[in-house]
């Protein structure tokens, strides 16, 4: 129960800190595949620091990411509490010292987007009102 | 210099084909699953007192370092990738190109994975990142943990790594790793003035180094507090052996000999907020024969490393870091002087990142003590001083 009410919080607090910058809270989105996969908060966690590389039906991760921004300092604290900059020397160290492959990098959530929906296995993250029929919303059980 | 031009013509056409607005991983033709990335460093190194860690009291821009790699993936579990490594560090390096690492890295599941080929060695907090200049504000990792001239101890080895990540529900995650392998090591490379600086050889210095096999593990536990982690290394080598003339009868050989070297050590590291916290323990020891063919003896040996670390980010551009290391020798000869037996190193970083793919350093250090401090052909020190400054500035170009 205790722990609820912390992500409930933590919740509260991802979508004020959006909502203070101008932005609607970040959403995380996966190719169509990926949807019968169980997601909770520690398997997102596990995906987006390169510990789980593969899904148990789906194929392999293939993780995108916004290279920085508010959009993705959010995401990134609430899913593995870096900001985008701690987040990026993480996969530097792990890609740069054979440990691992590389998250894809994006400027733009259209591109973003369009990558996750062509990939198979693909999940990333964008702003709530850029997700569209062509990929799957998915929601972390806590 | 062949091989440098080489490796820089990799790392410059790969600079130029990689400006492109994706940086954390690139696309090459229709080949979407491989990526590249590499690093180019250019520094200056002047040390007054003592040729401190390399030769460098006349200053030297003999200081850099690059590397290219590539990776891919084949199915769901199978990744493939390795790294080409070259560096100049005064006298040593030269600049040859070497393969820093080159896997094949089979992930069953989260919790098991198992890497085969020249692994990176993981030992304390930064032992596989050794070269990785960009993420942290330091030119040089604390010496007495990560001393750059013996590199060849620390970067990796030929074998295999079983590796693994277990969620512990409440209590976080514990990673581990567990490894065995063959480390390649010569007479040329940085590590045989570990040997050379004993006076036991000819000018010539040692002429055959080897390694039987190196074997360990390491712990890291993720804890529930945000940015906390904890991490236990043990590693051990065997039949350690390092051959030259002998200095006092040239006309025979001696040896160096140890059946185990170990490594045991304890690290913790804590982001809060801007701020890296981070401090590591490390004990070496072994027992050490001189062998020659008129008698053999041995002593045991061992040495206490630690330091403490703090860096903090300032702004988007700068970020500050400072650290007190130490290395203590452990079984000191009767009769030798303190400072002989001590190296303690104050430093002081700052970090400038130009833009996403350079990065400029500039970094101070005072050291007191000459323990690890060289007397050797490529770094001469005749008259070893009780303290020693460098002042060194770093330029590093990634993508």
């Amino acid at each position: 129960m205790k722990t609820r009410i912390l992500r409930l919080l933590a919740g509260c607090l991802l979508a004020l800190t959006a909502a203070i910058h101008g932005f609607a809270a970040p959403v995380l989105i996966g190719n169509k595949n990926v949807v019968g996969e169980k997601i909770d908060s520690a398997t997102l966690k596990s995906v987006f620091l390169g510990k789980k590389v593969a899904w148990d039906s789906a194929g392999r991760v293939s993780l995108a990411v916004l290279k920085s921004g508010p959009v993705a300092d959010c995401f990134l604290q609430g899913a593995v509490e870096m900001n985008a900059s701690s987040f990026n020397n993480h996969w530097r160290r792990l890609a740069m010292t054979g440990g691992g492959t590389a998250p894809k990098a994006f400027e733009k959530e259209e591109e973003l987007r369009k990558y996750v929906a062509e990939t198979p296995g693909a999940i990333g993250f964008v702003e709530a009102g850029s997700a569209d029929a062509s990929v799957v919303v998915l929601t972390p059980a806590p | 210099m062949k091989s440098k031009f080489i490796l820089l013509s990799l790392v410059t056409s790969m600079a130029g084909f990689l400006a492109l607005p994706v940086a954390a991983s690139v696309t090459v033709g229709n080949h979407d699953n491989v990526q590249i990335g590499g690093f180019f460093s250019q520094g200056y190194l002047q040390s007054s007192g003592n040729n401190y860690p390399f030769e460098a009291k006349d200053g030297t821009t003999d200081f850099r370092e690059m590397g290219v790699n590539v990776s891919t993936t084949l199915g769901t579990h199978l990744r493939l990738g390795g790294q080409l490594f070259a560096q100049t560090l005064g006298n040593y390096g030269e600049d040859k190109v070497r393969l820093d690492w080159a896997v094949a890295d089979y992930n069953v599941r989260q919790e098991f994975g198992i890497r085969v080929g020249r692994v990176k060695y993981p030992k304390g907090l930064y032992g596989e990142a050794l070269d990785l200049d960009v993420v942290r504000p330091f030119i040089f990792l604390p010496t007495s943990i990560y001393n750059p001239i013996l590199r060849d101890f620390s970067s990796g080895f030929n074998g295999a790594m079983v590796y693994g990540s277990v969620n512990v529900g409440h209590a976080g995650s514990v990673d581990y790793k567990a490894f065995y392998g063959k480390m390649p090591l010569s007479p040329n490379l940085g590590v045989a003035d570990f040997f050379n600086t004993t006076n036991l050889y000819t000018a010539e210095g040692v002429q055959h180094i080897s390694i039987g096999h190196v074997t360990g593990g390491q712990l890291v536990w993720a804890t529930p507090v945000n940015g906390l982690k904890f991490a236990l290394s043990y590693s051990v080598l065997t039949d350690l052996d390092s051959t030259g003339k002998f200095a006092y009868v040239p006309a025979v050989n001696v040896s160096l000999h140890t059946n185990r070297y170990s490594y045991t050590g304890i690290s913790s590291e804590y982001v809060f907020g801007q701020w890296t916290f981070a401090g590591e323990y490390q004990r070496n020891a072994g027992t050490f024969s001189v062998i020659t063919p008129f008698s053999s003896s041995g002593s045991p040996g061992h040495v206490n490393n630690w330091y403490v670390s703090v860096a903090r980010r300032l702004s988007e551009k700068f970020e500050v870091g400072a650290y007190y290391a130490e290395q203590k020798n452990g079984t000191p000869t009767a009769g030798s002087l303190p400072s002989t037996n001590y190296n303690r190193d104050w430093a002081l970083s700052i970090k400038c990142d130009l833009s996403e793919h350079v990065t400029c350093k500039l970094e101070g250090h005072s050291v007191d003590g000459r323990y690890n401090l060289f007397n050797t052909v490529k770094t001469p020190n005749p008259n070893l001083k009780d303290s020693t400054t460098f002042f060194a500035a770093k330029t590093t170009f990634s993508f």
